[in-house]
């Protein structure tokens, strides 16, 4: 208890450090929150352009689509917002060395390298995903009894841990190959797929998303749930299985990628040799 | 002329050696560069299966096929993205050391990007393309695209490759006039993969906007050749968007030269 | 107390080939090679002692040091700080060490030097009332109250240095490790960094273990110091030793009136050693002779009692080795030639 006290405490003033350098640079940080609040915007765009020649697409209507995409964006913003620094893992801080910092304090390693940054960036995703979600209720299409409302921050929050786990895991390769960073791109940008329904994708890739690096569990499969749809248990099934299901792939990932990352951190070979 | 090439080409070449050296991430670049294409693809089948019509923009299922994929080919050897480079060279430093050197710092940049260029048709564009005509002959029963088609493809790239790094040149200027041009770039990109026509394809937008398009550069880096390789243009038109895309040129070449010429006398004023 | 136990290090990487073939090839190999950075080094280290660790670069020192930090795993063998395995139980190691890296600094960059103490009291869970003396006391040795308060990337060199100082040392560690602290900084501040250590070293019995390449460092620092050569250790023990044991020359700088009598004249048959033992280098212009020989067969009298039977000599200066051509001799392995 008394070290998880000491480890909030210390988040907390390392937060406060960040929020003071971000309000140093005001600009930056609004084109940047621009600029991916930007790109979520030409993706709603594109569906409605598209929802211009037909009504429905495999029977899920327009405001149904950009439901699930603003859905999508939250947990995606969550770990964005909290966790970016994994990315200078897999890029920089091993095979430049940069890593030695960590291994020296006396405190967690994992927790030291997320705690090091914030992503305002992230504040964008989260900021068009919140706006789509609460569009969308108002307009009556998602299910907003009290156990939906319920599991609805469970599913972002799952799907967040979901999102972290994946990139830890490939982040953690920099210690065997020194820059993972293009397979963690590899990985992350598969996020992509699960922007819209997955039924549409061959047999091949709807696994691989579904099971392997499941992003279908983060966005389509939740999203589709709370519109009270039943994408996972056969049609017309609206089931709360799929967030238990989404509930225990987030918690097994999540200690596949720990314990990879711990391994890795047993081999690290700092650099300038 | 022989002395020119010696100084720029070994920009093309060290491009392309770099690029290779990266091992793993050579691969798996590759790979990612398609995810948005195989999406893509995925999901004008699924739209065009929602529906009845045959046409959808003016183009078939089949068109939208070949849309996509040569849209991938296209921007690969077109779109490449000098202005990274720019800020790069502005938050290192090192554009002061290329201020220095007996040479032109956009053709030395434009030089690399023709490398990268090279690099990017090779490994996969040129495999991608190959393997899209197969499945157009032998899974949609399409005819092979023709020479003339080809040729003319060709000579449109080339022009909107100049167009894109002509432009993005001007862009990454900014780079001198914020710290903070990340945010910025991404805009772009985003703002560019709308206005090319490479998230869906112009002929989508209302009549008012395409006709706003008409009059700005971005049609022509990758919409007009991908619609030239469909054979979408009669002989008039064909004639009127490859002159469009000279004029284009000629001015990004222009205003690149005139904003150059601004920076750099600034540069020299503020001591970079 | 520290304990380094047949301590070996190996480093496996991919093979390179040069060119763009080989840049091609390179894609398609998977030839691998293996380094040794360190073999089978050992020593122990005392509480309180300040110890040089010097050899080339690219000798294993900063590996050694790395695996002593807790920052790699052996190979083989192992460390014991303080009854620690750092590589086993990192953390606990942690709170007991400082490190300074001299290339890189381990203060946030964007945050003001105060702001980064602040945060390195909370993760070394130093309580208020040490926090205060500590900074006393730092302030008082390195003066780190001139820029508290502004950004780490604004700091100079010299302060930077300093400030990454103070900030190992904010938790009283037990053992400080220093990789090459004093490199590129000016004389003053380099004399202010090696004050500060002899004093943290004398007033909290801190156990030092230094990098460097300064030969300064070593000679105002160091009580011992360890030499290692292409990853193995090849001396461990005090400067006098090593100065004593390899610097077995002394020269004789003279300046003489006629140089005439001096171009006739052969030294070492006259003195009756071999050639090795006795080197004489002349500038006829200057009229400068200066004779280099070696301490254990000749003694100076000697010498110039040699000189001064041919010719009158206006100016006479002596000099011992100095510690930095031992070094450099070492380097050159020269250390195994005079061994064998």
């Amino acid at each position: 208890m008394k070290t998880i006290k000491r480890y909030l405490r210390l988040y907390r003033v390392l937060i406060v450090q960040f929020f003071k350098v971000i309000m140093q640079s005001k600009v930056d940080f609004l084109m940047g929150l621009f600029g991916f609040f930007f790109t979520q915007v030409t993706g709603i765009l594109f569906l409605y352009l598209v929802f211009e020649q037909i009504p429905f697409l495999q029977g899920w209507s327009l405001e149904q689509l950009i439901f699930i995409y603003g859905f999508a964006q939250i947990p995606r913003g969550i770990d964005h917002l909290f966790t970016d620094n994994i990315w200078l893992v897999a890029w920089r801080l091993v095979i430049n060395g940069d890593f030695d910092r960590y291994m020296l304090r006396p405190m967690n390693v994992f927790f030291q390298v997320i705690a090091e940054k914030l992503q305002p960036d992230a504040l964008g995703e989260l900021l068009v995903g919140t706006i789509l979600v609460i569009h969308s209720c108002r307009k009556g299409i998602v299910v907003t009894d009290a156990l939906h409302i319920g599991l609805f921050f469970v599913s972002i929050l799952a799907g967040a841990l979901i999102y972290t786990s994946i990139k830890l895991f490939f982040a953690s390769f920099a210690f065997w190959i020194k820059k993972s960073g293009p397979f963690l791109q590899v990985a992350y940008e598969m996020a992509d797929f699960a922007k819209y329904p997955t039924e549409m994708y061959a047999k091949g890739i709807r696994f691989l998303i579904t099971w392997v690096i499941p992003f279908a569990f983060v966005a389509y499969l939740p999203a589709s749930y709370f519109l009270g749809r039943g994408g996972f248990f056969g049609a017309g099934s609206s089931n709360v299985g799929v967030i238990g299901i989404e509930c225990l792939i987030a918690g097994l990932f999540w200690c596949i990628a720990y314990s990879v990352f711990q391994k890795g951190i047993s081999i690290y070979e700092s650099a300038g040799n | 002329m022989r002395r020119k090439l010696r100084i720029y080409v070994p920009f093309a070449l060290n491009e392309l050696k770099t690029q290779l050296s990266y091992r793993g991430a050579f691969y798996l670049f590759i790979l990612i560069s398609t995810f948005s294409s195989f999406i893509s693809y995925f999901l004008w089948m699924a739209i065009y299966g929602s529906t009845d019509k045959v046409m959808l923009g003016g183009l078939t299922r089949n068109e939208m096929v070949v849309y996509i994929f040569m849209v991938y080919v296209t921007r690969s050897i077109v779109c490449i993205s000098i202005s990274d480079w720019v800020s790069e060279d502005v938050v290192k430093g090192t554009v002061a050391m290329n201020l220095i050197k007996p040479m032109d710092y956009r053709l030395s940049l434009i030089s690399r990007a023709l490398g990268r260029s090279g690099y990017q048709f090779l490994v996969p564009s040129v495999f991608i393309w190959i393997g899209l005509e197969l499945y157009k002959v032998n899974v949609l029963g399409m005819q092979v695209t023709g020479i003339w088609n080809i040729l003319l493809y060709f000579i449109s790239s080339i022009m909107s490759f100049l167009i894109f790094v002509l432009f993005d040149f001007c862009v990454g200027m900014i780079a001198f006039f914020t710290n903070y041009i990340f945010g910025l770039l991404m805009v772009k990109e985003a703002l560019l993969r709308f206005l090319t026509g490479e998230l869906i394809p112009l002929s989508f937008f209302p009549e008012c906007v395409q006709r706003i398009f008409d009059f700005l550069p971005f049609s022509s880096m990758v919409y007009t050749p991908v619609m030239i390789y469909l054979g979408k243009y009669n002989t008039a038109e064909l004639g009127f968007v490859l002159a469009r895309q000279a004029v284009w040129v000629v001015l990004l070449y222009l205003l690149g030269s005139l904003i150059w010429k601004k920076v750099t006398t600034r540069l020299v004023v503020l001591g970079g | 107390m520290i304990e380094v136990r047949h301590v070996s290090k190996e480093f496996v990487s991919p093979k390179k080939y040069p060119g763009l073939k080989g840049a091609i090839k390179g894609l398609f190999s998977t030839e691998k090679v293996v380094k040794k950075a360190v073999e089978d080094i050992s020593f122990t280290i005392q509480d309180g002692e300040i110890v040089g660790y010097i050899g080339s670069n690219g000798a294993g020192k900063s590996t050694t040091i790395k695996m002593m930090t807790g920052i790699m795993k052996p190979t083989s063998g192992e460390c014991i700080v303080n009854g620690i395995n750092p590589s086993a139980q990192r953390k606990k190691n942690a709170q007991e060490i400082g490190v300074v890296f001299g290339q890189r600094t381990q203060l946030w960059w964007d945050l003001p030097l105060s702001e980064s103490f602040t945060i390195l009291k909370e993760i070394y869970n130093v309580s208020d009332e040490d926090y205060a003396e500590r900074m006393k006391f730092l302030n008082q040795v390195l003066q780190l109250d001139a820029f508290f308060d502004r950004p780490v990337r604004t700091l100079s060199l010299g302060q930077r240095m300093r400030a990454d100082l103070g900030a190992a040392l904010l938790h009283n560690p037990k053992v400080l490790y220093l990789d090459e602290p004093t490199i590129g900084l000016d004389l003053v501040v380099k004399d202010n960094i090696r004050a500060a250590i002899k004093e943290i070293n004398e007033k909290y019995q801190t156990t030092v273990i230094l990098t460097t390449h300064d030969i300064g460092d070593i000679e105002e620092l160091c009580n011992r110091i360890i030499i290692i050569d292409e990853g193995k250790k090849i001396y461990d023990g005090s400067l006098e030793e090593l100065k004593d044991t390899y610097g077995t020359r002394r020269t004789v700088s003279m300046e003489i009136k006629s140089p005439k009598e001096i171009v006739g004249l052969d030294l070492p048959e006259k003195l009756k050693v071999t050639e090795q033992a006795c080197k004489v280098d002349f500038d006829e212009e200057r009229k400068a002779l200066s004779v280099s020989f070696d301490k254990h067969k000749l003694q100076v009298p000697q010498v110039l009692n040699a000189v001064m039977e041919v010719t009158e000599v206006s100016d006479i200066q002596i000099q011992e080795t100095q510690l930095a051509e031992i070094v450099k001799e070492i380097y050159n392995h020269g250390l195994k030639q005079a061994d064998s």
